[in-house]
């Protein structure tokens, strides 16, 4: 992140120069692209919680934390040319990546739960029949439990995502030609992104029509991390119950009897680790009348490689179910209660290598008076995994003078289920593609936003040299038809340096 | 898929055959309100969209890259 920042100021600092080099040699004055450096100064915080975490088979807490700050330069580099940097990172903290590993030794567990030291239960009965202790917790007293109601503690609970987009475009001297070319980087824990694209618009008809086309493509590596039991599997075989991390550790039939039969031969690891996303993109947009606009997109998209994220548990209705944990935990295994046992996998997500999306979208904006303007957006999806989706938003800013104003926005998002979704423990282990992550389930879900945005046109307010130009503040809640609900809260404030 | 081609093409004559709305006569369509493009931190929110739903796209967000697991 300090490389980031300092490659942003280093940038900043040479823009300043290059523009005020720029300034001072031109002889003839030409209307630049953008006048000066810009600085976006972007932030958003977002939870969400649910009961289908995909990680656990379609079941169990989705609670998630996700805080994005990021900055975004506007550089221009001559009266042509503009290099925009844009450079942020995403913090989360995910119970359902956690789950990866959902194991918890006994005692940390009573000891993060605050029950250090209980007097008034039954005790347990050994191994890893776990009920609630009596006296004090000691590592000897209790094994390995887990559960996937409750976020572990492991590993994968947290990670950042750092990532970088550089983006060059060049106007002609008519302003009715753009064409521009874009890098992008990102990297997490056990995925890396590497993109690039070119994009080419025509404006015509007195700047009232404008064409687009844009290509990019992202060349993504999975670093795959797997399931532990599934990992301990791949690493010891059928003697993993002897060796490694679950030496010791007795696992249980659905009857709650010893067992060392789970053997998930169903699992296979990823041999191929990539991922490839292809986007070719057009765009029209009209002016229809001093009042009115509208726009068209269409993408088509090409996805190829590992499609499937190597982590998320599958559980076959034709196979028998194996547990760690308590027991008595297991007749009540999908109740948010249960918080001492955990079923074993059978194999992961399986999803076809290739991928082809079809979006269409239209946008419109309608000066209605001086108080109110109403903007629209629909979108038809299709794709070849089955999945068909429709969305809707409409905004409807409010304008309380010429600097405020007051928006909120509705959206509806409908989508039937892909081909290869079953709920928990409904696929068969005969079948050749299977998921149960609810994302890609049938649903429908609503949005509800309000945002305040605020203009100063004349950039009176400063900090040093930089003026300021506008900041947007919004809110949205999310609901989905399956139980998740999400909340986002996103600021936004721009400045412009040297602004007068 | 030959219908479709057409009807985007016939869509598109038909925008551009409009009348073109000079320069001077802009000021309503120049009102930050009326940008067909979203806010700038309008961003995080599509990307959970694309994260928490199968569709994306035609809406100049993200289409890949990332693998949005979480």
């Amino acid at each position: 992140m300090k490389r980031i920042v300092i490659i942003v100021l280093t940038l900043f600092a040479v823009s300043q120069f290059v523009s005020a080099q720029i300034s001072d040699s031109s002889l003839v004055y030409k209307k630049r692209v953008l006048e000066s450096t810009e600085i976006d100064l972007l932030m958003s915080l977002y939870n969400q919680d649910g009961s289908h975490s995909p990680v656990n088979g379609g079941l169990g807490t989705e609670k998630l934390t996700n805080g994005t700050p990021t900055i975004v330069l506007s550089i221009p580099l001559n009266a042509n040319d503009v290099l925009t940097i844009d450079a942020g990172i995403s913090a989360y903290t995910s119970a359902s990546s956690s789950n990866i590993n959902p194991f918890w030794s006994a005692p940390s567990y009573y000891k993060n739960a605050g029950l250090t030291n209980i007097t008034s239960a039954s005790r347990g009965g050994g191994g890893n029949v776990i009920t609630a202790p009596t006296g004090p917790i000691t590592p000897t007293t209790y094994n390995t439990i887990g559960t996937p109601w409750l976020a572990s503690t492991g590993a994968s609970k947290s990670d950042i995502l750092k990532a970088v987009h550089a983006d060059y475009s060049h106007s002609t001297d008519s302003r009715n030609f753009i064409w521009g070319s874009n890098l992008s980087y990102s990297k997490e824990f056990d995925y890396t992104s590497y993109g690039f694209g070119g994009n080419v618009t025509r404006l015509f008809n007195d700047k009232n029509t404008e064409i687009g086309f844009k290509g990019t493509a992202f060349l993504d590596k999975w670093k795959p991390i797997y399931p532990t039991e599934l990992r301990e599997y791949k690493d010891y075989g059928v003697n993993f119950q002897s060796s490694g991390y679950f030496k010791g550790v007795k696992v249980y039939n659905q009857s709650g009897i010893a067992s060392t039969s789970y053997l998930p031969s169903g699992f296979k690891e990823w041999d191929q680790t990539g991922r490839n996303s292809y986007t070719l993109s057009f765009f029209l947009s009209q002016i229809l009348t001093p009042k009115f606009q509208a726009a068209l997109f269409f993408d088509l998209v090409i996805q190829e490689g590992m499609l499937s994220t190597p982590y998320q548990r599958m559980y076959f209705s034709d196979k028998p179910n194996y547990y760690i944990g308590a027991i008595s935990d297991i007749p009540n295994y999908t109740s948010p209660t249960n918080h001492r046992v955990y079923q074993l996998a059978d194999a992961i997500e399986v999803l076809p290598n290739s991928r082809y999306k079809l979006p269409i979208g239209a946008r419109m904006s309608y000066y209605l008076n001086e108080w109110f303007v109403l903007k629209g957006f629909y979108r038809y999806y299709i794709d070849n995994w089955g999945l068909k989706a429709h969305t809707f938003n409409v905004d409807l800013p409010v304008r309380f003078s010429q600097s405020f104003s007051l928006t909120p926005s509705y959206r509806f998002y409908l989508q039937n289920q892909i081909d290869y979704f079953a709920p928990f423990e409904t696929h068969l282990s005969t079948e050749q593609y299977y998921t149960s992550d609810y994302d890609l389930s049938k649903f429908n879900s609503q949005q509800y936003s309000l945002a305040l945005n605020y203009t100063d046109i004349f950039s009176k307010f400063r900090i040093l040299s930089l003026g300021f130009k506008n900041a947007n503040l919004k809110f949205s809640h999310y609901n989905r038809s399956d139980g998740l609900t999400a909340n986002i809260l996103s600021f936004g404030i721009k400045f412009v340096a040297n602004g007068k | 898929m030959k219908k479709k081609v057409l009807a985007l093409l016939f869509t598109v004559v038909l925008l551009s055959s409009c009348i073109a709305v000079k320069e001077y006569k802009k000021i309503y369509l120049n009102d930050p309100d009326m940008k067909l493009a979203a806010h700038q931190n309008e961003r995080f929110e599509g990307n959970f969209q694309v994260y928490r739903e199968g569709a994306s796209g035609a809406n100049g967000g993200k289409t890949g890259g990332g693998c949005g697991c979480n």
